[in-house]
């Protein structure tokens, strides 16, 4: 059998285990590590623990579960709630103006956290709850939510980029950079869209009435903008001592959970209840996340030794006579696609190996790259049938929101962010600007 | 044989829910050690074991956590079909394709009790300044991994009773 034979039959086979239902990371490690054993024999069995000494290695990664904590921590306590009371005031006479004022909140939330589970927990507990009541459509403010918190993998911290930057061995601060300007241009994008489509349909998004903007006086609207002080300290004990260079990746993840814990403590919200639910949240999700990312390098390593790389790179340049653009433009559809049915950290693990090498081998930049790479993720986040957005909206939603709502919520959102991508794509100065202008290139 | 099914099921899940509610309390250590690695780096001369010591506590964070975020449920399935099937057909489903999972554990353990031995034997060390012994890391890992194991086996048996309309423990 040839090589690429047994690389197809290896993908068929785990896309099949995945269909059962089974575990994510069972799926993958199975075929992973059985395909070595076939392959290599004795020399085999090794791989599936090496998989495990190389993730020690990669200490990047260690982001992870502090980025985790940190994100419980923050939609536990709810020391957001203040925060979204503050957009809430200021931006509610606007038409659609609580879902503009929703993606604000994303915006900031994102700039505190590099996952985007914070942005989806406190959008779908204080934000949702709110807009329903105010008579906001239901499928439009789902969409809101999940559009929005997807911003917390490209604006920086972000532990996509990270992920990326130990794939492409590109430094992490250059490409945090690079996702800062790009994910504001995505929230205007989205808020864009709100705005224009309640004006046209002012059912969707109403602003809110006469008599209860009244009641909201101007030394409360000023008071309430108190409450983006702690985002502001968050933001620069991460991301901003990062940048500058006074601490390393890691470290910073530790500051900034630290710096949460703190805020928490000291508006008095950290219970025994908030502590319980956040360590055991932090340890299943970083569970699910690390055993996934565990079977993939399995799975991920097989793959390289069987030299899909240059597999890939054959069947795009040789047999299909592309051009680099062309390449480009496929991998990404290819990407997106995937991402429906692939669980999108296998992916990342797996896929990313193959695609980056050939990226940089086409002559591109592998910074850029990595925000379209990070902006395709966002997308397959959203896409059914396999998005971990629409299981943890699933898991978060009211019941009033069906199944069919999410779906539908996420169809206009993922227009605007192909839109997005496809801006970024055509104007790569919109991502290299800010780092290039930072370090000095 | 029943008995001992049960019997099994009962102490497995006691014991790594007991490991796992320890395990769980990693994350401050892991906070906390590079808490004082930014401390240290900034302010005096920097520590040389941080970096390699919180890589160590988080394989162990979630090898050793595995089984209990098994208990809870915490990991991701593709639900496509298995969403909509009752929880009866989820677990006969289970019973038969939990096998795989079971079968790249046990893979997963070989490696890992050869590595073990490996670095037992030839007392190794890892590259670096701060130039630990491999071994204890090596242990907890392969215990982890073992443990992990013993839930899934639990599991299995759990849904083979659910897939015949028992429940066991």
């Amino acid at each position: 059998m040839s090589y690429e034979m047994i690389g197809l039959l290896m993908f068929s086979t785990m896309m099949l285990m995945l269909l059962t239902g089974q575990r994510v990371f069972g799926a993958i490690g199975f075929v992973g590590a059985f395909a070595a054993l076939f392959l290599w024999g004795e020399g085999g069995t090794i791989m599936p623990f090496s998989a495990a000494i190389k993730l020690m290695k990669w200490y990047p990664l260690l982001t992870l579960p502090m980025f985790i904590f940190m994100g419980y921590i923050m939609s536990e306590s709810r020391i957001a709630d203040d925060l979204y009371e503050m957009f809430h005031v200021w931006m509610g006479p606007v038409k659609g103006g609580l879902a503009i004022g929703t993606i604000f909140l994303m915006v900031v939330i994102s700039a505190m956290n590099g996952l985007s589970v914070a942005g989806m927990a406190i959008g779908a507990t204080i934000a949702l709850p709110e807009l329903m009541r105010r008579n906001y459509d239901k499928v439009m403010v789902t969409g809101v939510i999940q559009a929005g918190s997807s911003l917390g993998i490209l604006v920086p911290p972000s532990v996509v980029l990270v992920l990326y930057g130990m794939i492409a061995r590109q430094p992490v601060g250059q490409l945090w950079l690079a996702g800062a300007i790009p994910g504001l241009v995505m929230a205007v994008l989205f808020m864009l869209y709100i705005f224009i489509r309640c004006s046209l349909q002012p059912q969707l998004g109403p602003p809110l009435s006469k008599q209860e903007r009244a009641k909201v006086t101007w030394s409360m609207k000023f008071g309430l903008l108190r409450a983006g002080i702690l985002p502001l300290v968050i933001f620069f004990s991460m991301t901003g001592l990062f940048v500058m260079g006074v601490t390393s990746l890691v470290e910073s993840s530790a500051v900034g959970a630290t710096t949460a814990t703190l805020a928490a403590f000291f508006k008095g919200r950290l219970t025994k209840q908030v502590m319980e639910t956040t360590l055991r949240k932090t340890l299943e999700v970083t569970c699910m996340f690390m055993w996934i990312i565990l079977a993939a390098l399995c799975f991920g390593a097989v793959f390289d030794g069987l030299g899909a790389v240059k597999t890939i790179e054959f069947f795009f340049v040789d047999r299909m006579d592309l051009s680099p653009w062309e390449v480009l433009i496929m991998m990404q559809i290819s990407y997106i696609i995937m991402g429906m049915f692939l669980d999108d950290t296998a992916m990342l693990v797996i896929v990313a190996p193959l695609y980056v090498p050939l990226v940089g081998a086409l002559g591109f930049d592998l910074i850029w790259y990595g925000v379209l790479y990070t902006i395709t993720c966002q997308i397959a986040y959203m896409t059914p049938p396999f998005g971990y957005n629409l299981f943890l909206m699933r898991a978060m939603a009211p019941p009033e929101i069906s199944l069919a709502d999410i779906y539908r919520s996420i169809i206009p959102f993922v227009i605007v962010m192909t839109f997005g991508l496809a801006i970024v794509m055509a104007f790569p100065e919109i991502a290299l600007w800010l780092p290039n202008w930072h370090y000095g290139k | 044989m029943l008995n001992f099914i049960k019997g099994y099921v009962r102490v497995v899940d006691k014991m790594n829910y007991l490991i796992g509610r320890v395990a769980m309390f990693t994350i401050f250590i892991m906070v906390g050690v590079m808490f004082y690695s930014a401390i240290t780096k900034t302010f005096f001369t920097p520590a040389l074991w941080t970096y390699e010591f919180a890589q160590f506590l988080m394989v162990a964070y979630f090898l050793v956590g595995g089984a209990y975020s098994i208990q809870l449920h915490g990991h991701v399935r593709m639900d496509l079909l298995y969403g909509s099937w009752s929880e009866r057909t989820q677990n006969r489903w289970d019973s038969v394709t939990s096998l795989i999972t079971i079968a790249y554990l046990i893979l997963l353990l070989y490696g890992s009790i050869d590595s073990l031995i490996y670095a037992i034997s030839y007392v190794e060390r890892s590259y670096s300044i701060w130039r630990p012994y491999m071994w204890p890391i090596k242990l907890i890992m392969t215990l982890g991994i073992f443990l992990m194991l013993l839930q899934l086996i639990s599991q299995f048996f759990k849904d083979l009773a659910g897939a015949k309309g028992e429940i066991l423990s």
